[in-house]
């Protein structure tokens, strides 16, 4: 087992860094999410004018995700395409980014656009990352760049933080003189664990 | 000679919470870490746990107490049919009341006619799966009504103690740079993976928007 406490140590050390600005991501958008009365107060959402503006002709006969896209194209817009309203007379969906959100309103009949922005900020923008993909709007999830990278790196996030437990179980357990009181911080996470799920269930 | 003693006790502090810190969230971590996975891969079998919901409805005689005042009233009917939960989504009209009671895999629509004295309950069960996904979002806020507070105290706790895991996060991500400086000569590659998630996180969170 000693042999392999210094290769554990290094691959622990290295992907607990790169790691460790995703880790403070996720963390601190929870305590966000938990309180969302003080981080309005704290970073206020601001809503620039709306801006009216004309498309020039948009290819409506396609898929509503294909002329969304044509759409923030023409208006040299780009962001994750949240989801798409549509009726005979418009055609209406969100597009986002962590801390921006967009929403967007076509007149399909004079082709006339209505464009609306919420400037989020920096903390909300952890939360929009933390969110994200999410169990939501699958069939049109992952159609920006970013959110396919960020797909990918939140699951590599999520299977680097169970490998860093695993190998850090493996550390801890190779140095004596941490075992006992290792052990008592085992059980106490244990027993807090339980009681907790135990009290919700 | 000092900040020597100082960067000495900073890296011994750092390196006992590491360790101490992170065995006593193995278990808050991977719960965490599994519910983000099932949120995430929604087309995963396992991840389907809507589809095996139960769902039951319950028809129960209740006494309608003659308060005005909606809380009285849903305390009241909570304590006559033994439930309780996160209160959401209250809707009371003279003559009846409806609202949610939730809790992570479980929620009662509930439906009281107080000229009936009749409450109808229609409860949705989640398998395992579902209540752990549940549980990961579960902090009795509505992102719609930011005052709202949660109004059962399990979920206060629970909130809470999300809180306490997210803070505990940050200390070892923060514990993990001090213990790492004081080796870096010996990890060189430290400063650049560092610096290269650092540059990925910086560039999703400032900027994305600006681009």
């Amino acid at each position: 087992m000693k042999k392999y406490y210094p290769s554990v140590r290094t691959l622990h050390l290295y992907f607990g860094l790169f790691i460790s600005p995703f880790v403070l991501i996720f963390s601190i958008s929870v305590i966000i999410f938990n309180h969302p009365g003080l981080i309005n107060r704290l970073n206020p959402v601001q809503n620039p004018p709306t801006v009216k503006t004309k498309l020039d002709k948009i290819p409506y006969d396609s898929t509503d995700l294909q002329t969304a896209k044509a759409i923030i194209r023409k208006l040299n817009i780009n962001g994750e395409i949240d989801f798409i309203s549509k009726s005979d007379s418009s055609i209406s969906f969100p597009v986002n980014k962590p801390g921006l959100k967009t929403f967007i309103a076509v007149n399909t009949i004079n082709d006339s656009v209505l464009i609306t922005r919420k400037q989020e900020g920096t903390l909300r923008a952890t939360t929009y990352l933390h969110s994200m993909p999410g169990p939501h709007n699958a069939s049109i999830r992952g159609n920006s760049v970013f959110l396919k990278i960020w797909r990918i790196l939140t699951d590599a996030v999520v299977y680097v933080l169970l490998f860093l437990t695993f190998s850090g179980v493996f550390l801890w357990y190779m140095l004596k003189a941490e075992r006992v009181i290792g052990l008592y911080a085992i059980a106490l996470g244990v027993l807090f664990f339980i009681s907790i799920l135990l009290f919700i269930f | 000679m000092q900040s020597q003693r100082l960067s000495k006790e900073l890296n011994f502090w750092g390196r006992k919470v590491h360790i101490h810190l992170g065995l006593f969230l193995l278990l808050f971590i991977w719960l965490f870490s599994f519910s983000g996975l099932l949120l995430n891969h929604g087309d995963w079998k396992i991840s389907n746990f809507w589809d095996k919901r139960k769902e039951t409805q319950i028809v129960t005689p209740i006494h309608a107490s003659t308060s005005s005042d909606s809380s009285t009233r849903l305390k009241d009917i909570m304590s006559q049919l033994k439930i309780a939960g996160e209160i959401s989504d209250v809707k009371m009209w003279p003559d009846s009341i409806y609202f949610r009671v939730s809790k992570p895999g479980e929620v009662r629509n509930m439906e009281v006619n107080f000229i009936t004295g009749v409450c109808t309950q229609k409860e949705l069960q989640y398998n395992l799966a579902g209540k752990i996904r549940t549980l990961h979002s579960f902090n009795g806020v509505d992102k719609n009504n930011p005052g709202r507070q949660p109004n059962w105290i399990i979920t206060d706790i629970w909130r809470l103690s999300m809180d306490g895991i997210a803070t505990g996060l940050l200390l070892l991500c923060i514990s993990s740079w001090i213990m790492w400086f004081k080796i870096r000569e010996r990890y060189r590659w430290g400063w650049f993976v560092l610096i290269l998630g650092f540059g990925a996180a910086i560039y999703f969170i400032f900027v994305l928007r600006i681009l």
